[in-house]
């Protein structure tokens, strides 16, 4: 019987396992931190970046929100996490709402981790100007 | 989820007693009641003996006469039909009515829906414990005042309203007073041959009935009576016309039955049962209990978290069926109104859970559910920004 689960098998696996969940654990030179929230959405995220030699060694979150928000941010650490440091620079929201099968109504949720990445990005760009 | 549910969720409803489906069974085939029960002939007048029958057995449950009772669809269509039907037949004595903004939507959205008609409402908020100061009430009853509606058992949070204080008050200053006891028939003593209460309104699925049925109780000789909100068949005194589902009131007559007979030893279950819930994770620190802690009705528990979301929440609590403390919206993200009144901040009441339990709730499931909220609430606060470490 279906039962409309509102999660897919992705979401509650992150939900349960968040890898990337909490604070940097390693000692980096370049240690960025950025926060969203909104409280009418009831969401709050912080998203924490270790920089070396331009790449990412380590990208980690915090999160207080629904659980599509959680899912989102623990892939958007697993997937920028040892690449480069441009990977700050962009996220394709769509495509990350259709991995974890987001509805449309929480679109909020994830243009506010956007807003987060967007912030470290600028962090990281402001850093090196000067 | 692959694991069994565990349902902690009775007070949005209940599975239908065993003995109550036996008793809908035999009504709903051909050789069964299932006949019209307003038909005069002889198929017609056995149905008729049935719905008599249910009626009598909870009149009996509630303390009153069957004469008395007026079969509805359940609360929600008692309630419109109680607080309209009152208003409407007494609007051209005064327009002025009380309630509270704790009281469930189906009160709640209807005295909104007579403000936008003319009426004029009093909202009156609880104290932080979830009660109605009575002398709060005393002093919102003007002359023109024809109706006050405040409900008996709170159902986010259990709190048990001093409806004998309020009814008498009521009587003394010549208001109609409308209790909506959903929550409570069936569970706690509602004996109206005792209580100053002018309508009651009731439903069969909190209370072991079947879903779909319930009743509305007018007091005998209430002056100026209510207005119908249908029109149809003369049926129920003309107040609720419409063909009566029979094997539904056979359902609650029985359910009403069962109810008398156990009612005693079901609230010593369900206490020991919300004690122990209670006393398995009231030491996680940032517990509150929302309402009442004394004058609260031991079926239902609620509590908010400090620190964690509420859909995170209901995820982390899976496969225990509980109701949230927000309408779980992806949109709105609302939080209860119920909680808000009482003073809880936004983010408490989004967290806010109800744990409501039954005759069939078992100490097993009661230690699953603990399992479950402490991990889920250290979960969430371990992934917080900002928040206490785990404990």
């Amino acid at each position: 019987m279906n039962d409309s689960d509102p999660y897919n098998s992705t979401v509650r696996a992150f939900f349960v396992n968040p890898d990337h969940a909490g604070d940097l654990q390693g000692d980096y030179a370049e240690m960025l931190q950025a926060e969203a929230s909104e409280s009418d959405l009831g969401a709050r995220v912080v998203l924490f970046a270790g920089i070396v030699d331009g790449n990412i060694a380590e990208m980690r979150f915090r999160a207080w929100g629904c659980p599509h928000l959680i899912a989102a941010a623990e892939l958007l650490c697993e997937n920028r996490e040892k690449g480069p440091v441009s990977g700050l620079s962009t996220m394709d929201t769509g495509m990350l709402m259709q991995q974890l099968s987001v509805p449309v109504e929480k679109s909020g949720r994830m243009f506010l981790l956007e807003d987060a990445l967007k912030l470290l990005w600028a962090q990281y760009s402001a850093a090196k100007q000067t | 989820m692959n694991a069994e549910p565990v349902y902690l969720d009775y007070a949005a409803t209940t599975p239908v007693d065993p003995r109550v489906a036996e008793a809908m069974q035999a009504c709903l085939t051909k050789d069964g009641f299932f006949a019209n029960p307003a038909s005069v002939h002889v198929k017609g007048r056995q149905s008729g003996l049935i719905v008599e029958q249910a009626r009598t057995r909870l009149a009996r449950l509630l303390g009153t006469r069957p004469e008395c009772l007026i079969w509805t669809s359940g609360a929600t269509e008692s309630n419109n039909l109680a607080i309209q039907g009152a208003a409407r037949a007494r609007a051209h004595r005064g327009r002025h009515l009380i309630t509270m903004p704790t009281e469930h939507k189906a009160v709640a959205d209807t005295f909104k829906a007579l403000e936008k008609q003319g009426y004029e409402v009093s909202w009156l908020r609880p104290a932080a414990d979830g009660l109605l100061p009575v002398d709060k009430l005393g002093s919102a009853i003007r002359d023109d005042t024809q109706l006050v509606s405040v409900m008996h058992v709170n159902n986010e949070t259990g709190v048990i309203q001093d409806v004998r204080a309020i009814g008498s008050l009521c009587r003394e200053r010549g208001v109609l007073f409308h209790t909506d006891a959903a929550q409570s028939v069936g569970k706690l003593d509602v004996d109206l041959a005792e209580q100053p209460v002018d309508l009651l309104s009731l439903t069969a699925h909190k209370f072991y009935g079947p879903q779909g049925i319930g009743a509305l109780y007018i007091r005998e000789g209430l002056g100026g009576g209510i207005s119908p909100l249908m029109y149809g068949g003369g049926q129920e005194k003309r107040l609720r016309p419409g063909t009566l589902p029979v094997h539904l009131a056979a359902g609650a007559g029985m359910a009403a039955a069962i109810a008398l007979r156990e009612m005693s030893a079901n609230a010593q279950h369900l206490q020991a049962m919300r004690d122990r819930l209670w006393a398995g994770i009231s030491d996680l620190p940032g517990l509150m209990r929302n309402g009442s802690a004394e004058a609260t009705f031991a079926g239902i528990l609620n509590v908010s978290a400090e620190g964690v979301e509420g859909e995170s929440l209901m995820l982390g609590l899976e496969p225990v069926c509980v109701a949230s403390g927000s309408a779980c919206n992806a949109t709105s993200g609302e939080s209860s109104h119920v909680l808000r009144a009482l003073g809880r901040s936004d983010r408490l009441a989004q967290s806010a859970v109800r744990f409501s339990f039954g005759f069939a709730t078992t100490t097993g499931e009661i230690d699953l559910a603990i399992q479950r909220y402490r991990w889920a609430v250290n979960h969430l606060r371990a992934i917080s920004p900002g928040s206490a470490a785990a404990s």
